[in-house]
């Protein structure tokens, strides 16, 4: 295990001092490994016990179905009762459609809201930036309700529409299942492009100034400078952001359970919302939750490497 | 220099060591006292503390054992959460040794666990209460649960409403739905008030409905799904699309709206279960103006004016403490009448102890409901609510039913409605 790094760092050493090495310095390099491996094995052991076997286990779980306790394996079941479940399939229309929709949508705010906070000319900056990334800092239940009632049937939002004369009569948001999900994705997005925003932010600092100054010599306008070098410029921090904000809006369920709670009958619910209904609300089959589970396991790796594969350096 | 900072982490790794491992003794010793510590104590857990818990602070006043007991206040769906994990996992630490379980759930936890709960057959007398409870409660003949709240429903009507319509509660008395939709058309037309809320994701109407036939969604074996070919559901199903196209609904999407919509005098009628009292009278300016009669019935052979919405049963856990804990159970809910005059004098919790019901507490009148004496009639219904096995999968199929619902009020035909929602829910009830 040791030899290959320590020929390694060898080969970094200058030709003449390569073969001077000091006895010393040997058990040096040694010894800090084993400082090193005393430092992470703590976490690593705790990672292993508290996260891998337990994943270990779930994907074990999956191959089995019953009630409550009374598991057994039914082999490849729950995998085949997966799409036969019009339940599951409208859980993963819906999530897919959170997901195409949202994402994009709010990873284009943020960048726009950054790109423009990020110009020095601009008063009151400071206040702009917190008052988009205020929302981040509110509890998802708390900012559901919020939204739930904004869009209820007696809300501001209908009294708004109303007394300004656009519609003429009140619209149910919540029971009808394309607004339902409207609300959804304008709830989420409300919620998290500020988070996305700040990461772009900082990214726009690292970005050098004269590549803008060259760009405008060169007689580039604003939506040149903005695709030609802002966007790529921040491309890893896109891939970033969209994947965390993938894996984010798969893993969807405080919003969906707080606002809709899945209805209007199932037009909103998502995959993590049906994984909670098998275990917990419905006669428990732990089982075929676990199946679901891993679903969105096996989404959030394909997606990531789509994206990686996209955007990503090809290397 | 080096040997000091190998120290400093050995001391780093050490402490965090110590601090995971004093974490776990923590943890454990709490649990242990918590659920399995035998004779000394016992735990109980349950919702709600305007109801449940105030019921079990009042049958620990009443209990006189040496046992000390612990009332521990969860929301239901942690309750849940609990029960599930906890039994699932196969550990006993940490559970309860009382515990309050709703009935539409307590199948599924009897038949999933099936060890986990501690037989009251031979401690209490399952006779002394409501019949329609012991279905639910028992499992394999052997009697777990020890039925508590009565979710008797009943027709909360408001009397100036009907009156501006020209109608009394007598006319609402014992009449099918169909009469009662003719009344909501006549009293929207007189007032313009809707006659009832109606939620399109809580299905608790169709429940209501069709038990007052004796009928559930799934057989007598309580787990094989009784949708398609369900004469009584589909006649609930018409009955709920009649009271749509009659518009005598305000469609509310949460339990707010609907405790709003009646403290704000938006309906005229709210048919549901007893529990629902307190939230009627929270409107204290509305006193006098209200009145409960008999839920209405379908309109077929056999159904009664006597529904049931909701309600909850005290379980055992098979821990130790098992016995103190149904010793408890005995000496309170199992026996004294005097803690049930109590509990409806107190907190208006209504039992399902047959034999509380004769005590004086069950003949007030309430000023609120116009004299009604209000315990005795709700007590009255209990009797005669026909008696169902809720079974196994009342939420999953009710979810099920609720996207049904939405495709037959939108114009699909009734039959194949039910066709298919028979078909889902065989496909997802293995």
């Amino acid at each position: 295990m040791n030899q290959p790094s320590s020929e390694k760092s060898k080969l970094d050493l200058p030709v003449s001092l390569r073969y001077k090495e000091t006895k010393r310095e040997k058990t040096g390099v040694f010894f800090k490994k084993k400082v090193g491996w005393l430092f992470v094995i703590v976490s690593v052991i705790a990672i292993t016990i508290f996260n891998f076997y337990p994943m270990v286990q779930a994907f074990l779980l999956s191959f089995q179905s019953g009630m409550g306790g009374n598991l057994e394996y039914t082999g490849l079941d729950n995998w085949q009762r997966l799409f036969s479940d019009p339940t599951f399939i409208a859980a993963l229309t819906n999530t897919s459609i959170y997901l195409l929709i949202q994402v994009p949508l709010m990873i284009v705010l943020a960048l726009i809201f950054s790109v423009l906070l990020n110009d020095p000319k601009l008063k009151f900056r400071g206040f702009f930036r917190i008052a988009i990334f205020l929302p981040c800092v509110t509890s998802l239940v708390a900012y559901s309700v919020i939204f739930k009632y904004l869009f209820g049937v007696d809300g501001i939002i209908n009294q708004f529409l109303l007394n300004f004369g656009f519609i003429s009569e009140t619209i149910n948001f919540l029971a009808d299942p394309f607004w339902a999900k409207v609300v959804i994705i304008l709830a989420i997005t409300w919620r998290w492009t500020g988070y996305n925003m700040i990461f772009y932010l900082a990214a726009l600092q690292n970005v050098d100034k004269s590549i803008y100054e060259a760009a405008k010599i060169d007689g580039a306008n604003a939506f040149q400078q903005f695709f030609q070098i802002t966007i790529p410029m921040l491309k890893p921090i896109i891939l970033f952001t969209s994947i965390t904000s993938t894996i984010g809006t798969l893993q969807i369920f405080d919003e969906i359970v707080n606002i809709t709670n899945g209805g209007p009958g199932n037009s909103t619910i998502s995959i993590s919302q049906y994984i909670y209904n098998l275990s917990f609300e419905y006669t428990p089959d732990f089982g075929y939750a676990s199946t679901v589970s891993y679903v969105i396991v096996i989404l959030v790796v394909i997606l990531s490497i789509l994206q990686f594969r996209v955007a990503g350096e090809k290397k | 220099m080096k040997k000091f900072y190998l120290m400093f982490a050995l001391l780093i790794s050490l402490a965090v060591l110590a601090a995971c491992s004093s974490g776990d003794d923590e943890a454990n010793g709490a649990s242990g006292s918590e659920g399995s510590s035998g004779a000394d104590s016992i735990t109980a857990w349950a919702w709600d503390p305007a109801f449940n818990i105030a019921a079990l602070e009042k049958a620990k006043e009443a209990y006189d054992g040496d046992v000390e007991v612990k009332i521990i206040e969860n929301a239901q769906d942690d309750i849940i959460q609990k029960l599930n994990t906890g039994l699932s996992s196969g550990t006993t630490k940490g559970m309860p040794n009382i515990v309050l379980i709703e009935d539409y759930r307590a199948q599924s936890f009897l038949q999933a666990y099936p060890d986990a709960f501690y037989p009251l057959t031979d401690v209490i007398n399952s006779d002394d209460f409501a019949d329609y409870k012991i279905a639910t409660t028992s499992f394999d003949g052997e009697q777990y649960g020890l039925p508590f709240d009565s979710g008797v429903a009943g027709l909360y009507v408001r009397t100036d409403y009907l009156e501006e319509a020209g109608y009394t509660p007598e006319d609402l008395t014992n009449i099918t739905w169909d009469e009662y939709i003719e009344i909501g058309k006549a009293v929207k037309e007189a007032t313009g008030k809707n006659m009832l809320t109606l939620d399109p994701n809580d299905l608790g109407q169709i429940r209501m409905m069709i038990q007052t036939n004796g009928s559930w969604y799934v057989d007598e074996d309580g787990s094989t799904p009784n949708l398609e070919g369900n004469e009584s559901l589909a006649k609930a199903f018409e009955t709920y699309k009649k009271m749509m196209d009659a518009d005598i609904g305000k469609i509310v999407s949460d339990w707010s709206q609907f405790v709003g919509a009646f403290n704000s005098g938006d309906v005229a009628s709210v048919p549901t279960g007893n529990w629902i009292t307190p939230s009627i009278k929270q409107a204290e300016d509305q006193s006098g103006k209200w009145a409960v009669v008999p839920m209405p019935r379908l309109d077929m052979e056999g159904a009664v004016n006597a529904s049931n919405l909701g309600g909850s049963s005290w379980y055992v856990l098979n821990v130790d403490g098992k016995e103190e804990a149904a010793d408890f159970m005995l000496q309170t809910f199992g026996s004294n009448v005097d803690l049930y005059q109590t509990l409806v004098k107190d907190i208006g919790a209504l039992g399902t102890y047959s034999a509380a019901a004769e005590g004086d507490a069950y003949a007030v009148e309430d000023e609120f409901f116009g004299g009604q004496q209000l315990l005795a009639d709700l007590s009255t219904w209990t009797d005669e609510i026909p008696g169902v096995n809720y079974g196994l999968h009342t939420y999953a199929i009710e979810d099920i039913l609720v996207t049904g619902m939405q495709d037959y009020l939108n114009g699909t035909e009734l039959t194949k409605v039910l066709e298919n929602v028979q078909a889902q829910a065989e496909a997802q009830l293995k």
